[in-house]
């Protein structure tokens, strides 16, 4: 029976010798699964990373080459004719701007509304927790539809303002109850006990306890609020006319359309927009998700060190 | 003894229990009975909530009965004339019904499926690398597609996909496979819908179950390994367990997505060879909806898919209450 | 013992958790009181003008002619402009009630739309003595009035343009390849297939690959025909069709009748099929996109790839390195010798609906119907449709008008027209009396239909040519009618690309008449005709 002995020097867990360290260690049984493992992951990262390296080749590259399938590894006349038209145009600076503010505020606004009764939900004391589930679940499923939405919104005068992006999603049930199955299973009941004996109230057990061994849920909860408003561009699109207030997405989706506006075949009069201007349009769409995705991609490394392990080492003796 | 007003709660209670001298274990409801008495500080821990629910979900749902109603345009939302199931027996009776709901219903589930274990997979297979770099890459790698717009990934599947060009074409041509068209092909378009719904959801959804696999404690797995057991055991008795309860509940969850497909991702995809598979309630909704003017109409038929979703979502979640201790309510 | 039990005080949280409830409560208020705050943002002392654009238009501050027009109205004016889905903003805006107080864009408020939402917008026809130049269009171009009026009431203003051609599918052949391979240009669908076969066979554009692509055409979509799709070809068989097909009803001596159930398409059909069998269309033909249908077109360097095909102009169809091989033709024949004469689709563009709507509770009437009849007047008509005086077209004389070519070389006359002004998407009147010297794409389009023109000889306009724009169905009608043109398309476009990509269209002809006639299409053609009689008795 083989074991691995923990290192109780740091030494590092990564690098040739540690690998060499590890493999000792190991049956052949765990050798085999690892290199499984090692070749299904491989397998994964290559089909998921090479259409979005295809997408940052394509939107460098003639886009005639792009569509006859000839641009496969490397870009192929190169030039920055999608770049220049994306940021030539001022709205998306503005763009930027709006989706910073309104997915911070309303990322804010999500965290305060979701994560407090998240917890109170999944006190088994709670009395009306089953039914308050029911009354929130039930929204998921059954809403008025756009047009009682619009009007409600104007009647308590969200349109065109900021605040028609932040407020009437304050809540995602389906958030809540992901929330709420975390908090249900992983809180050990013992801390609690120990809190209520010391005389602890709910406010008191929440922000001082629940909230620091909770990280793991708080970052994914955060991450799935904040790329929700990130990628939004339904709300700005029906509910704003103000063109300077519109986020990222929408003037992205506008640079999009717009030059992919023949998508349903010629429409008005021929001759709209055919030569120069049409002959780019697609590398303006592959433009455009490298322009919208950037941002989130380079912000979630460093939530990821709370997904690691050992979070609630030490923290339940016995 | 009166009970003074101090600063901890040991001495203020809803009821008449005594304070238990020190050491002594408390009578058994003492405890249960403070509890209660604090029941007010959940309640405003879920005002919020509560409030913003009632406001932008309740209160527009007035909406809804615009499919028992005529529109009409005059008379405002709620002033037609009243039809009771005029509009449910025109969908239920019209010739595009059973495709309608045949194509939905296989597109949704198949895409559920996928959609269901591939997450669980994959978070189970990252969760095993070692080196924290290492890891991190390969999360951050098989996120990134999520966030490519639904637009650009139809793009990039017709390219890939082209009869004539496309890469994957060419490389099944390399193999002695020709003739594929599966842009074109009915039989094709649930797969290729599939698939590419996975590839890029995939990585995205196996957060949440990173998440949970990150608080299970390591005493467990030192535990294990202490006593023997190989990877693949480790992850069946430590890893799935705690998986378990997450998995419960985002099962129930999409188990109201029975018949919910996404509409603009079927719709460009859409073209006059798949068009008898590839038309589902969505986009028929659309259709008729937002350019043929029929609100009454639309928001019949998505009363209708919403009902059969909640239905769905009532059935998996009486079952898992019966079968698991994990359930929405 | 305490005698009674005191009742619990309310503990004040304390901390971190008081503060949390704090932020909470402060943001709730914050966001009511901006809400409140933010309400009414509009400001009643402007004219606010929703444009329905193309999105490669600039913006309309940077227009000149915008500056006219806001002097003109007296009163600020606030432009929005909209240049993608359209349809989704449309639909919340018109069901709500808020409308701006003017709507401009091709068709941007339909027919169906104003069957609905009429009383949102401004009964126009009471007005006329404020729009003097709206009227002299309703003088001088036949049709114009009574395509914006409906039950009386006139809701919306067109737009007429003088110089664009009867057909707006023009037909092109490599001329090129024709004379590479020492072969005549096809006048019959039998002499097209075999020059087809050709293309495919010789390598004509001489680079050693059988790369050619002897047939493509424009994506058919789901819901309709349209342009530069094979139905053009539906003329050689004597079949009037028009806009490219649309919902397939054309009118044949005074009945009204859909091409999906007649003999003369399912002919069309089997030849395609037979061009497809033999390889000599686009495998890509029914799965490609627009923006890949117009790249394969544009060839690579000087060698073309497409030998037929149907566009606008050759520049716009082929690109500019390879459009000078093509040649422009007419109408084929179905048969040599055939006693049907040919015909070309009869496309509605000069005449166009819709242009421009007011809203009914405007404050600022008097002001918005003089910016209104702004648009009509001579010189900013010609700004709306080709660009600023001095940039973009010079005025020679009364009336008289040149469009200058692009100041910026790069781009092509028609992408410069586009990006200058609102183009064909903005309402005016280019009167019949105007000279315009046309721009270059203009001038090649006009010049690409000259073939075509036969096509249009003897043809009886009231009996034969469906009035598709004219016909205004009532809200009953049109319920009905809509959605039974959704069931007919879903099952009639599918058949389409099956029937040519595997045949067996007239095996299964019968079969499918009887379908098609049922799922709804019998009723609609039945509306229709009914619709049609009225408007025939009225001329």
């Amino acid at each position: 029976m083989t074991t691995s002995t923990p290192s109780a020097t740091p030494t590092r867990s990564a690098g040739p010798a540690a690998a060499l360290r590890r493999m000792r260690h190991q049956s052949p049984g765990d050798l085999a699964f690892a290199a499984f493992v090692g070749v299904a992951l491989t397998a994964v990262v290559f089909a998921t990373l090479y259409p979005i390296w295809f997408v940052a080749i394509a939107s460098v590259s003639a886009p005639d080459l792009v569509q006859s399938g000839q641009v496969l590894l490397f870009p192929r006349g190169v030039n920055s004719f999608g770049y220049e038209q994306i940021f030539a145009d001022a709205r998306i600076w503005q763009g930027y701007r709006n989706t910073l503010t309104y997915a911070v505020v309303g990322t804010a606004i999500n965290m305060l509304v979701t994560i407090p009764a998240a917890y109170a939900l999944s006190r088994r004391e709670f009395r009306t927790r089953r039914v308050l589930i029911f009354f929130f679940a039930f929204t998921m499923f059954f809403n008025g539809g756009l047009i009682p939405n619009y009007l409600l919104y104007r009647d308590l005068g969200l349109l065109n303002t900021m605040w028609v992006f932040v407020l009437p999603t304050a809540l995602n049930v389906y958030n809540l109850i992901i929330a709420r199955a975390f908090f249900e299973h992983s809180l050990p009941e013992e801390l609690h006990e120990a809190a209520f004996i010391d005389g602890a109230s709910y406010f008191q057990v929440f922000t001082r306890m629940v909230i620091p061994l909770s990280k793991p849920i708080l970052s994914v909860i955060l991450l799935y609020y904040l790329v929700a408003h990130w990628n939004d561009f339904f709300t700005g699109l029906v509910f704003i006319r103000d063109a300077d207030l519109q986020p990222l997405q929408v003037v992205l989706r506008d640079i999009l359309l717009s030059n992919n506006v023949f998508a349903g075949g010629a429409g008005g009069a021929g001759g709209t927009g055919g030569g120069y201007g049409q002959q780019f349009a697609d590398q303006i769409k592959y433009g455009v998700i490298v322009v919208s995705t950037l941002p989130v991609v380079v912000l979630y490394p460093f939530l990821q060190k709370y997904f690691e392990k050992g979070v609630l080492i030490g923290s339940v003796k016995g | 003894m009166t009970a003074v007003l101090q600063d901890d709660d040991r001495t203020t209670t809803a009821t008449g229990a005594e304070p238990a001298p020190p050491g002594r274990p408390r009578p058994p409801g003492a405890r249960l009975r403070r509890h209660l008495g604090r029941q007010w500080q959940l309640w405003a821990l879920m005002a919020p909530a509560i409030a913003f629910t009632l406001v932008f979900a309740y209160v527009p749902m007035y909406g809804l009965q615009l499919a028992f109603r005529r529109f009409d345009f005059e008379a405002g939302l709620t002033g037609g004339e009243w039809v009771g199931l005029f509009y449910f027996e025109q969908f239920f009776s019209s010739p595009q019904f059973w495709p309608l709901l045949r194509n939905t219903a296989v597109i949704s589930v198949s895409t559920l499926v996928g959609g269901f274990i591939a997450p669980i997979v994959l978070a189970l297979l990252i969760n095993q690398v070692v080196g924290r770099r290492r890891k991190r890459f390969t999360q951050t790698a098989t996120y990134l597609p999520h966030f490519i717009s639904i637009v650009v990934v139809v793009g990039m599947l017709q390219v890939f996909l082209s009869p004539s060009n496309g890469l994957v074409t060419q490389l099944l041509e390399r193999v002695g496979i020709t003739g594929v068209n599966f842009l074109g092909d009915p039989s094709s378009f649930v797969p290729v819908y599939v698939i590419s719904e996975v590839w890029q959801h995939c990585g995205w959804n196996s957060i949440i179950y990173l998440a949970a696999l990150a608080s299970v404690d390591t005493q467990l797995y030192e535990a294990a390994r202490i006593d023997g057991a190989n990877r693949w055991q480790i992850i069946r008795n430590v890893d799935l367990p705690a998986l378990v309860p997450t998995m419960v509940v985002l099962f129930i969850l999409n188990m109201g997505g029975v018949l919910a497909t996404g509409f603009e991702k079927i719709f460009l995809m859409q073209n006059t060879l798949n068009l008898p598979v590839s038309e589902v309630i969505a986009t028929y909704v659309y259709k008729i909806g937002i350019v043929g003017n029929q609100f009454s109409y639309a928001t019949a038929i998505g009363l209708f898919n919403t009902v059969v979703n909640f239905a769905f979502l009532l059935v998996a979640n009486s079952v898992a209450k019966r079968v698991s201790s994990t359930s929405l309510w | 013992m305490p005698a009674t039990a005191p009742r619990p005080h309310p503990r004040r949280p304390r901390g971190r958790s008081r503060r949390v409830t704090g932020l909470v409560a402060s943001c709730a208020a914050a966001g009511l009181l901006l809400s409140g705050c933010g309400a009414d943002a509009q400001a009643d002392d402007s004219i606010s003008v929703m444009v329905v654009k193309h999105g490669l238009t600039k913006p309309m501050a940077e227009m000149a002619w915008v500056q006219q027009l806001e002097e003109v109205a007296g009163v600020p004016v606030e432009w929005e402009e909209v240049s993608s889905d359209w349809d989704q903003k449309k639909n919340p805006m018109l069901a709500a009630g808020d409308v701006p107080d003017v709507i401009i864009g091709f068709n941007a408020v339909t027919d169906q739309d104003l069957v609905t939402f009429h009383s949102l917008f401004e009964d126009l026809s009471d007005d006329m003595d404020a729009l003097p130049n709206a009227q002299a269009m309703f003088d001088e171009v036949d049709g114009a009035q009574d395509l914006v009026t409906r039950d009386g009431a006139i809701r919306a203003l067109p737009s007429y343009k003088k110089y664009w051609p009867q057909a707006i599918t023009h037909q092109y052949v490599n001329q090129q390849w024709l004379d590479t391979l020492g072969l005549e240009a096809p006048t019959t669908w039998d002499e097209l297939f075999d020059v087809l076969t050709a293309f495919k066979e010789g390598d004509p554009n001489g680079n050693g690959q059988a790369d050619e692509i002897p047939l493509d055409f424009s994506p058919v979509g789901t819901t309709g025909f349209g342009y530069f799709q094979p139905t053009a070809l539906l003329g050689s068989t004597g079949m009037q069709v028009v806009n490219g097909g649309g919902n397939g009803y054309f009118l044949e001596d005074g009945e009204v009748k859909n091409l999906f159930v007649d003999e003369r398409y399912r002919d069309l059909v089997e030849f395609l099929h037979r061009c497809w069998e033999a390889g000599l269309m686009s495998p890509d033909a029914f799965t490609q996109d627009y923006s890949t249908y117009q790249s394969v077109a544009r060839g690579t360097g000087d060698q073309a790839r497409v030998g037929f095909s149907w566009g606008w102009s050759a520049s716009d169809r082929f690109g500019p390195g390879v459009y000078q091989q093509y040649a422009a033709i007419g109408q084929l024949q179905q048969e040599a010798g055939q006693s049907a004469p040919v015909r070309w689709s009869w496309d509605y563009e000069n005449l166009t609906p819709n242009a421009v709507l007011v809203s009914a509770s405007t404050p600022h009437k008097d002001a918005v119907l003089r910016m209104v009849d702004q648009f009509y007047a001579p010189d900013t008509s010609v700004q709306v449709l080709w660009g600023d005086l001095g940039t973009n077209v010079e005025k020679t004389g009364d009336e008289q008008y040149t469009v200058l070519p692009p100041a910026d070389p790069a781009l092509d006359p028609s992408t410069w027209k586009w990006t200058s002004s609102v183009a064909d998407n903005g309402p005016f009147f280019i009167r019949p009396e105007m000279e315009v010297q046309l721009p270059a794409d203009l001038s090649e389009a006009v010049a690409d239909s000259a073939p075509l023109q036969p096509a249009y000889d003897g043809v009886d306009v009231l009996r034969d040519v469906y009035p598709q724009p004219f016909l205004k169905l009532d809200e009953d009608d049109t319920l009905v009618s809509s959605l039974n043109d959704t069931a007919v398309l879903g099952v009639v476009m599918p058949q389409f690309a099956q029937w040519v990509t595997r045949g067996g269209a007239t095996r299964d002809w019968d079969e499918h008449v009887e379908t098609v006639l049922d799922v709804g299409l019998a009723e609609n053609v039945e509306i229709r005709q009914r619709y049609y009689d009225e408007y025939a008795a009225s001329r």
